[in-house]
């Protein structure tokens, strides 16, 4: 679909953006014809500005979403440090919808709970059969307390219900386990998700066909190989995070480890190496 | 008689748990309650002199018979003293379908109804047209067809009668909120409280009567104090309103139909000259009894009024109802909604003023040609607040066929619970705000899916380790989940693998599945799960299951089947993914 892609990549950022720069320029040195003096050349602080004119945009962009997230008044859900300083947000931003492609079923479903748990709240799992096993998901801090599971075999029902879920502000983040979806039900879903404040996590396998979304940002989770030597111990998880998209931020990849009760980051450091595929 | 409005009783009361309230009288306001008592064998009628019962709140739960539903209050008290009810007086009213069995058919013409009884194929039912020919039922077929050749014959259809009797028993609910099947063709409405809504007991009974003849059923009506004497007349083809009082005189000169006894024994007592209700009644009671058994003085004592027959309601009595009649049928699915609108408001409004909120609720829409329709809903929460149920009402009112229009539609709180501090339109602040939310959700999505938790169980066998239940009960984690390694999704459908191993009871170093060979790298285990026998079937075996990691990192937890027994190849099974 190459309308659809060329739609997506390019006109929001592009438009706003000539949009904002001119609207700047226009409120710094005021209107020409009102000055009887020479107009002095502003000192142009170009980093200061972009970075300005950037965050404005950010504010325009999720303009629905501010109301919700204030309402709630709860920050972004952490994940560790080195990845949270890579996120233009500081974390895994609520009032969104992020897109998990899942490259080892494990993996994946152990990141999103991860995330499910540290979303706080009650948290929904909608699948076409949920497989969730509360023993396992245990273990990353997601009590069977919080959890509910909906059962929503036919594709347009867990759709229905995801929206109904992002919508509900009492609700703290909501997953769901989806093939293919279009665009345009990618963007009524990051719509709910603004208008109810809620952090949406979209599941899908990791296919080379995943066409854009209009999620927030979209990850490749895959397992590691463990640094365990003893072929008779298999250690601790370990995680090939990969940041293929993030509006606003650079994509990245970490290799994460759950090690005694937390999420730790290899090396500290982001290998800002740019993702396999563009995506 | 003092005047007095009630909810129906709740339904789960031990029978005489709590004692029916006095009818309403005559002057009643609009919009009254039916008391009803839901009682085991006359248990309505069991209301102890001084019993101390505060009667629950008084609603206007039925709105019956009237095209504006206004709602009133019907907190008429008036001056009775509370403790000291009377006596209720309870009217019913009996009607009897004769032609039923054809006559639901439709069908122009002479028409019979036959079955196969043994080897003789017999006529169970004419109609009027069959009848005025001279065919009659009892006849044999063959005789029929010699005295009529163009008669239609229609084979019997028992489950067919049984369901339109139904159908007919959900359509006289819009008369009175009990109503009762009697055999095969019969009704039986407890028209307590709710005759004055019609103009009178006579009003009421030609009203039915008039309804049925318009949907081409012929019938036999009759109002009694008692359920029995008001079935027994309509048997003995007595139509009519009895005061109260009189039961026994007007059924004494009656055929023995109205007994509605075995054949064999009603012409016993025909050949001993007993030929009506009266004469047999004046028998001496013990000898009766012993010659013909307790079936008979049941049977009379049900008849005069002396023995109780319990109704046993078709749908239980609801705790609030109301309902709207419609001069033009409603087809459009906007006029449905309209319509529900105005119903629930009502409604809650009702439930406001008794502190209580709906946990299940039923909409019954009556078409103009008498079907009846039903959705309900239920909620998880007690709630009363129309926006809510509207929208859980929305989802299922496609499921409704308004062919002709419906005439009537009625909303009933089938089942409620006390909800009382809740300040409405409070706004979305606070943690109750917030619960009540999820609960709407909660129930918006189990409308439509299925919607569980999964609430831990004392089993080590991983897929008896968590069990389903409702999504609004409260669930606990157990000690000790955290700190073991399990596997975050577990298959529902275990995958049969195969795997190498280097020893019949070592670690798998090669997995096969599907037709991917994978090596594995480390692997961790056995844990062995012993089967439970206690609750087990016997020949379950033991499972060892294994943490092992892939060459790509994959991490599965696979399993053993059994011990390795030599000479048997060892069954491998996946049962999970590891984070």
């Amino acid at each position: 679909m190459p309308v659809q892609a060329l739609f997506v990549r390019s006109p929001p950022h592009a438009l706003t953006f000539g949009q904002a720069i001119r609207e700047h320029n226009a409120n710094i040195s005021g209107p020409p014809q009102a000055m009887s003096a020479p107009p002095i050349p502003a000192p142009l602080d170009r980093p200061a500005l972009i970075s300005a004119l950037r965050a404005r945009i950010a504010r325009m962009e999720r303009a629905g979403a501010a109301e919700a997230l204030a309402a709630r008044g709860e920050d972004a859900v952490p994940l560790t440090q080195a990845i949270d300083s890579a996120l233009p947000w500081g974390g895994l931003p609520r009032a969104a919808l992020h897109e998990i492609l899942a490259a080892e079923p494990g993996a994946a479903a152990g990141f999103a709970a991860l995330v499910l748990a540290r979303a706080g709240g009650t948290v929904l799992w909608i699948a076409p059969e949920p497989d969730a096993w509360p023993p396992g998901l245990a273990r990353f801090g997601l009590s069977p307390a919080r959890l509910v599971l909906v059962r929503a075999p036919r594709e347009q029902d867990a759709l229905w219900a995801m929206e109904e879920t992002l919508r509900c502000p009492a609700v703290g983040a909501a997953l769901l386990v989806a093939g293919e979806l279009d665009l345009t039900a990618a963007r009524r879903l990051q719509l709910a998700a603004e208008a109810g404040g809620v952090l949406g996590l979209l599941l899908r396998p990791d296919e080379d066909s995943a066409a854009p979304t209009a999620a927030l940002t979209r990850w490749r989770i895959g397992a590691a190989p463990t640094e365990s030597q003893s072929p008779h111990e298999i250690g601790d998880p370990a995680w090939n995070l990969e940041l293929l998209r993030c509006r606003g931020g650079r994509p990245a990849s970490w290799r994460a480890a759950w090690h005694a009760d937390g999420l730790v980051t290899e090396d500290g450091a982001a290998r800002a190496t740019p993702a396999r595929r563009r995506a | 008689m003092r005047q007095r409005c009630c909810r129906p009783p709740r339904m789960g009361m031990p029978p005489g748990g709590q004692p029916p309230e006095p009818p309403a009288g005559r002057q009643k306001p609009p919009g009254p309650s039916i008391p009803l008592g839901r009682g085991e064998g006359g248990a309505w009628h069991a209301l102890p002199e001084g019993h101390a019962h505060t009667p629950l709140p008084l609603l206007a739960p039925l709105i019956a018979g009237s095209g504006e539903a206004a709602a009133s209050p019907a907190r008429v008290q008036g001056a009775a003293p509370p403790g000291r009810a009377p006596q209720p007086q309870r009217r019913t009213l009996a009607i009897l379908l004769p032609r039923f069995h054809v006559e639901r058919l439709r069908l122009p013409g002479p028409v019979a109804v036959w079955a196969q009884r043994g080897p003789r194929r017999l006529v169970l039912a004419v109609n009027a047209e069959a009848e005025a020919e001279g065919l009659e039922a009892g006849q044999a077929l063959a005789d029929a067809q010699a005295i009529l050749p163009e008669v239609m014959l229609v084979p019997g259809d028992p489950a067919g009668d049984a369901a339109a009797l139904e159908r007919l028993a959900l359509w006289a609910l819009r008369f009175t909120p009990l109503v009762g099947k009697v055999g095969e063709d019969g009704l039986v409405l407890d028209i307590t409280g709710v005759e004055h809504l019609f103009g009178g007991e006579v009003a009421l009974r030609e009203e039915v009567l008039t309804r049925l003849a318009r949907m081409g059923l012929s019938a036999v009506g009759a109002v009694a104090s008692t359920a029995g004497t008001a079935v027994a007349l309509v048997r003995a083809g007595w139509s009519g309103v009895v005061p109260s009082g009189q039961e026994a005189a007007t059924i004494a000169p009656l055929s023995l139909a109205a007994l509605h006894l075995e054949p064999a024994l009603t012409a016993i007592l025909q050949g001993l000259g007993l030929r009506d209700v009266g004469s047999v009644d004046a028998q001496p009671r013990p000898a009766l009894v012993r010659r013909f058994g307790t079936g008979l003085a049941r049977a009379l004592d049900e008849a005069l009024g002396r023995a109780s027959r319990p109704i046993t309601p078709i749908r239980p009595p609801p705790e609030m109802a109301v309902a709207r009649d419609f001069a033009d049928p409603v087809v459009t699915r906007e006029g449905i909604e309209a319509a529900l609108a105005g119903l629930l408001e009502d409604l809650c409004r009702a439930l406001r003023e008794a502190g209580r909120g709906a946990r299940r609720m039923l909409l019954r829409a009556h078409r103009a040609d008498g079907d009846v329709q039903e959705i309900a809903i239920g909620t998880g929460l007690a709630t009363r607040e129309p926006k809510h149920l509207a929208r859980l009402f929305h989802e299922k009112l496609e499921c409704l066929a308004p062919d002709c229009g419906f005439e009537r539609i009625t909303l009933e709180a089938a089942r409620t619970d006390p909800l009382t501090g809740v300040q409405d339109g409070l706004g979305t602040a606070g943690h109750t705000a917030r619960r009540e939310e999820l609960a709407q959700l909660l129930d918006r999505l189990s409308q439509r899916l299925a919607v569980w938790r999964l609430a831990p169980r004392p089993s080590h066998w991983p897929e008896r380790a968590a069990r389903r239940v409702g999504a609004f009960e409260e669930v606990e984690e157990p000690e000790g989940w955290a700190t073991r390694p399990r596997p975050v999704r577990l298959l529902r459908r275990p995958l049969y693998i195969s795997a190498v191993a280097l020893l019949p009871d070592a670690p798998p170093s090669l997995l096969r599945i599907g037709r991917e060979t994978l090596r594995v790298v480390h692997a961790e285990g056995p844990e062995r799960f012993e089967p439970e026998w206690w609750r087990d079937r016997p020949d379950r075996k033991l499972r060892d299951y294994y943490r092992v990691e892939l060459a790509s990192g994959a991490r599965l937890w696979v399993c053993r089947v059994g011990l390795a027994e030599p000479g048997e190849a060892a069954r491998w099974v996946l049962h999970g993914h590891l984070p």
